[in-house]
């Protein structure tokens, strides 16, 4: 059973990387000054989206539904953040490495393009998607049902089997 | 061990009263024995044995005291040897006012303690030996309802029961107990339902006042753009930064109070102009019209240190006039977003969902209910 001091910390670091990741998706641009300064803010949230991806995977292997074989149980709940998660984190290095490629040389010049400008978009508003999904997915995890047997549990597992 | 100290000491001290008073004293000896055997008695029970040893010389302090004013009661205004030597009536008179005195010695000293009738043992009780504080009772223990509670410095006797219910450390331990991760979603979600209620408003404060700056630097029939571009280029940046953090907030909290996850419940909120699948849908045009305004406000941004490619000469009009009009759409939705979340600010479905994350106990004595693996 999860105890609720280990939820907490680990939604502590959930949301404060989440934090970071909305604050350099808000004022990166801002932060031009040096390529350099822009490359170890990129690198660090490419890192911070992975972290979080690892740490809910986690705690869903931890879980009870998936440790008595129902995967599909999670899957099906918990399906859109992990497909969000894969496409936000490969359109972040994508554009990433697109706007550093062309900034890197002089860091405040024009670069925009109209493919830079789509995935810039792009990017950004599956950004929110991931923030909204990964947030409420957070919250789904300190589910009591899931990490013990329940009557809800015997249901779903007929379910299930059905 | 300054309490064993004491024990040897007092009985010589007493025996050396005893021997002086003759037996007036061994009668105050039998007494001050007595409340010593229960002091002893009572020692086992006070868990802090440096308390004791203070307690301990007041008594001490008091038994001499008692002597003293025995050996003065023996001898009142010092003529006591006279008064034996007028003759025996004489000699009871005095002998009975001692008692008297006495008495009233020892009741002021149990005021003086402080001991309540509770402490007190009527039951005539013989000291406890020395070897069998030690050793291990021979009898069972009984629980008794009582326990002894230090307050003011004093321990004081309190039903087992009522302390239970009345300890604030019994209940802190409970509401310990019931804190689950549950609880601890809800929290972290009213908490951001603040930060979100609070981006709402400031949000639709801050598109129309952004909206309301370009007008008036642009000018009546935007005649003044040059003006514009020259005050505002230092603000666009900042303001397109300030503009997607908010509304990422905002978008985030409105669609918090929908089930995005089913898409026909959405789609039909949305037909049935529920306010908060409406309201999450304006934030998302919103989102997406203000990004798509990042080049042009990069444009701005550059505007000090531009060349002939980036701003030709008579190109402004041309370039301003849709991000001024996507602008104003901004902050008109999000304004409309804002009115239509005061309504019914209330609505969160994700909320509602954490609610229900009751854990219903599988009956174990029902094996009638059990599915085969």
């Amino acid at each position: 059973m999860l105890q609720a001091s280990n939820f907490s910390l680990v939604l502590l670091i959930q949301l404060t990387l989440l934090a970071y990741d909305l604050f350099v998706n808000s004022f990166s641009e801002l932060l031009r000054g040096a390529p350099v300064i822009q490359l170890v803010l990129f690198i660090i949230q490419d890192i911070a989206i992975l972290f979080n991806v690892i740490i809910i995977l986690l705690m869903m292997f931890n879980t009870y539904v998936f440790q008595v074989g129902l995967v599909s149980l999670l899957l099906e709940r918990f399906r859109a953040l992990l497909i969000f998660s894969a496409l936000y984190l490969t359109l972040s290095i994508c554009f990433h490495c697109w706007l550093l490629n062309l900034r890197w040389l002089e860091s405040n010049h024009f670069v925009w393009t109209d493919g830079l400008q789509a995935l810039f978009v792009f990017q950004r508003t599956v950004a929110v998607l991931y923030y909204y999904l990964y947030k409420r997915t957070a919250e789904y995890m300190g589910d009591p049902r899931l990490y013990k047997d329940s009557l809800w549990l015997r249901d779903a597992f007929a379910r299930a089997r059905q | 061990m300054p309490t064993v100290k004491s024990k040897k000491k007092k009985p010589k001290k007493e025996v050396n009263d005893g021997e002086e008073q003759g037996e007036a004293g061994q009668e105050v000896e039998m007494e001050v024995v007595a409340n010593r055997s229960r002091s002893n008695s009572r020692d086992p029970l006070t868990p802090e044995p440096q308390e004791a040893a203070p307690q301990k010389k007041k008594k001490k302090k008091k038994t001499a005291t008692i002597d003293q004013e025995v050996e003065r009661a023996d001898t009142p205004n010092g003529i006591g040897a006279d008064s034996v030597m007028d003759g025996e009536e004489t000699v009871t008179v005095t002998r009975k006012m001692k008692k008297k005195r006495r008495v009233k010695v020892t009741e002021h000293c149990d005021n003086d303690l402080g001991a309540e009738d509770d402490d007190i043992v009527t039951d005539a009780q013989s000291p406890i030996p020395q070897h069998s504080l030690f050793s291990a009772p021979s009898t069972h223990s009984q629980p008794v309802g009582k326990v002894f509670v230090e307050r003011n410095r004093r321990f004081q006797v309190e039903q087992v029961e009522h302390f239970r219910h009345s300890s604030p450390m019994g209940d802190h331990i409970d509401h310990r107990q019931i804190w689950t991760t549950r609880d601890v979603a809800l929290r972290v979600h009213s908490g951001f339902r603040v930060i979100g209620l609070f981006s709402h408003g400031f949000l639709a404060g801050y598109a129309v006042w952004n909206i309301i700056v370009v007008y008036v630097l642009a000018g009546e029939q935007m005649t003044t753009l040059p003006n514009l571009l020259q005050q505002y280029h230092l603000l666009a940046y900042p303001a397109q930064s300030l503009l997607y953090l908010l509304l990422a907030i905002s978008t985030v909290s409105a669609f918090d109070r929908v089930n995005l996850a089913k898409a026909s419940m959405a789609l039909r909120g949305f037909l049935t102009l529920d306010p908060a699948v409406l309201a999450s849908f304006l934030y998302f045009i919103a989102l997406i019209l203000s990004l798509s305004q990042q080049m042009t406000s990069d444009r701005i941004n550059l505007y000090p240190t531009a060349n002939k490619t980036l701003w030709p000469p008579g190109s402004e009009q041309q370039i301003l006039q849709p991000w001024i009009v996507v602008n104003l759409v901004v902050a008109l939705l999000v304004g409309l977003a804002w009115a239509i979340v005061s309504t019914q600010p209330d609505i969160d479905y994700t909320e509602e969902f954490l609610m229900t994350m009751e854990v219903e106990e599988y009956p174990r004595g029902d094996e009638s209910l059990e599915i085969p693996a």
